[in-house]
């Protein structure tokens, strides 16, 4: 380490912090200095930069501690304001993990929600049960609680700050509700996450100051960083942080339970870590742009791991409000708001400079070499692909008697209707070709459905399955993006099929 | 603008009674969505601030229902600015302004007949509020 100030150290900034003499920027305010000023100057006038997000994270819940009853009980099942809340361990903690949804209004209030109330200091009704023993007879118990009433109530997440998130959208035909939100069909809206260039793990990407033991903001309150996040995911700038703080102490602004239609509850969480710029090397780091910082598109409507990428963007394109992909152009929203991770940055700066926040030296730094695993799976599912066989077909200008034999001849109960180029125009049951034999209609275009209901090859066979029996149908024709019909799938084929695999 | 919406039966379909109207009362009245059959249907249309009351009595005279669609409500005390409902408004009727707060712009919002942003809003901040009855004390969109 050199005397000239080519480094700084934490000690020294805490005592700055002290002092009341520390220079605080947020990200926002670090950007504008390097790019007027330069990497140089920055580094020698900012002592910490203050990042911020907040968004939508599942990984989220609490650990609460409801002291002993009388007589005791050693709980098994548990609900607060009818949402589930898990019991891991001795008689009287629990976890309310944010996504499990309430029973009597599942999809509008869980987990998130109650520990919003909690939060901002609302009564909520604790209902749980348990088979009784010698030491914890009580089986069963109702009663009202508040934050105040609880001896620990510690936010503990498993995963969250997403370093950056993909950009959805829905290249179906029907709206679908995700995780994302809502997406309209044909892409006709985009969906992202995150803050971006605000983000704390983009403005220390090499994670540098940060691990096991970095005090940050959490909720409105202090919280520390305890590790990596789960499916943390360092080399491909896909770092999550597991983190933990008082709850007791958090406020209701920064800790939002949200909804979302058709996909369940969740929590929003605002997180914020302090960047101490020890050196400059840090400076030019936390300089780092929307510009810069891409991720993918990818399309939701395929009910796979390994969804379509359909572009690259960056988060300044997203924050733009529209994308272009294939040539099309996309309006774009964030899930995750701007405004309130800005808020978390604000904050956490006024903190500093009051004196009422100190920086940490992690005791572990976060693992740079982590790999983000997919699931091992002893049994593959089927998909569409593995049992569609040929379909047999006919163009619109053949004549329904020369249909009909097809049928006998192939016995089959379906021929797809395609045109010159091999592309899917309509279907054709045994039963159409029946009743228009009896009616004695001779044109194909007569008799056809049209809009026929399809399925993807590489489209897990269950979901296929399901697709039938929502439609009552007994066939689904398979196409490429294209429309050209590559086979067909029938009821019989997936009872077969599906009828051997549940046999577990 | 005032939005009106209008109810018309299977009678009605065929006669030409929003141009009468226009004609009659020189005023310009813009469609905005329709859907008409032959079994009747409903029409959306905007009419200039101030005329709303002799529209509305115009079309009631000639046996057309006619409601005021109310426009959608918005929470800001529950909305967080997350930004969800902005691109999903077919009338960029909702933006994020200079300091990323989300603004509703009602003069815009087509009002409960669309709420295609209702059931986005993870804070449940939005509420499509039901039709009211087309009379002047009604709030004109603002
Ligand atoms: S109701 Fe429709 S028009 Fe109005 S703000 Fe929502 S999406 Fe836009
Ligand atoms: S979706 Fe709801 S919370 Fe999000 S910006 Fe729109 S109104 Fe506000």
């Amino acid at each position: 380490m050199s005397k000239q100030g080519k480094t700084r150290t934490v000690e020294e900034i805490n005592e700055k912090i002290r002092k009341g003499d520390a220079q605080v920027l947020t990200a926002e305010e670090m950007k504008k200095l390097v790019e007027s000023s330069g990497v140089g100057v920055a580094f020698k006038e900012v002592d910490v930069v203050t990042t911020g997000t907040f968004g939508a994270m599942c990984s989220s819940g609490a650990v609460v501690n409801l002291g002993h009853s009388d007589p005791p009980i050693k709980i098994e099942h548990a609900w607060i304001n009818d949402v589930e809340v898990c019991h891991p361990g001795a008689a009287v903690d629990l976890f309310i993990g944010a996504t499990n949804m309430s029973v009597k209004q599942p999809f509008e209030y869980g987990g998130g929600h109650v520990i919003q109330d909690l939060v901002a200091g609302k009564e909520v009704e604790l209902k749980a049960t348990a088979y009784g023993t010698d030491c914890y007879p009580r089986t069963q118990i109702k009663t009202s609680l508040t934050k105040d009433d609880l001896n620990q109530f510690y936010l503990l997440n498993f995963r969250n700050c997403y370093q950056r998130y993909n950009c959805a959208v829905n290249g179906s035909d029907e709206i679908i509700y995700t995780y994302m939100n809502k997406l309209l069909p044909r892409l006709r809206n985009a969906t992202y996450s995150g803050a971006g260039e605000l983000n704390p793990l983009m403005n220390d990407p090499d994670y540098e100051t940060m691990g096991m033991g970095t005090r940050i903001f959490l909720g409105g309150a202090q919280g520390y960083i305890i590790g990596e996040g789960t499916q943390h995911s360092p080399k491909n700038q896909n770092g999550t942080l597991m983190v933990k703080g008082n709850a007791k102490k958090m406020s209701p602004e920064f800790l939002q339970g949200a909804a979302f239609t058709k996909y369940g509850t969740s929590l929003y969480v605002g997180l914020g870590v302090p960047i101490p710029i020890l050196n400059e090397g840090l400076a030019k780091k936390t300089a780092i742009q929307d510009g810069e910082i891409f991720t993918d598109v990818v399309d939701y409507s395929v009910p796979r791991r390994d969804r379509p990428k359909l572009a690259q963007v960056s988060y300044k394109e997203l924050k733009s409000g529209s994308i272009t992909v294939g040539g099309k152009k996309i309006r774009v929203s964030s899930l995750s708001s701007l405004k309130m991770a800005k808020k978390v940055s604000t904050t956490l700066k006024s903190w500093i400079e009051q004196g009422e926040f100190f920086l940490t030296s992690p005791v572990e730094r976060l693992p740079t070499d982590s790999v983000f695993k997919p699931m091992r799976q002893t049994q593959e599912i089927p998909f569409v692909v593995s049992v569609m066989h040929p379909a047999v077909t006919c163009t619109e200008n053949e004549e329904i008697r020369a249909i009909a034999e097809r049928i006998v001849t192939k016995s089959v109960n379906h021929i797809v209707v395609i045109d010159g180029g091999g592309k899917l125009r309509g279907i054709v049951t045994s039963w159409d070709i029946t009743r228009a034999m009896a009616e004695g209609k001779k044109a194909l275009a007569d008799i056809e459905t049209r809009n026929v209901i399809t399925a993807k090859p590489d489209e897990p066979l269950e979901i296929a399955s399901k697709r039938m029996e929502q439609h009552n149908i007994s066939a689904l024709p398979v196409i490429d993006i294209e429309r050209k019909v590559l086979g067909i799938v029938t009821s019989e084929d997936v009872s077969k099929l599906l009828g051997r695999e549940n046999a577990w | 603008m005032v939005r009106i919406l209008l109810r018309f039966n299977e009678e009605l379909v065929p006669q030409p009674v929003t141009s009468q109207i226009i004609l009659e009362h020189k005023v310009p009245i813009a469609i905005l969505a329709a859907h008409v059959n032959a079994k009747g249907g409903e029409i959306l249309v905007e009419v200039p601030d101030g005329v709303q009351d002799k529209i509305v009595k115009a079309f009631r005279q000639r046996g057309v229902t006619v409601t005021v669609p109310k426009l959608i409500e918005v929470d800001t005390e529950k909305c967080f600015s997350c930004g969800s409902c902005v691109a999903l408004c077919p009338v960029e009727a909702i933006s994020l302004d200079k300091d990323s707060t989300v603004k509703f712009d009602k003069e815009k919002c087509v009002g409960s007949p669309c709420s295609i942003c209702v059931d986005a809003c993870p804070a449940r901040a939005i509420k499509s509020v039901k039709h009211t009855n087309g009379n002047s004390n009604q709030p004109s969109g603002k």
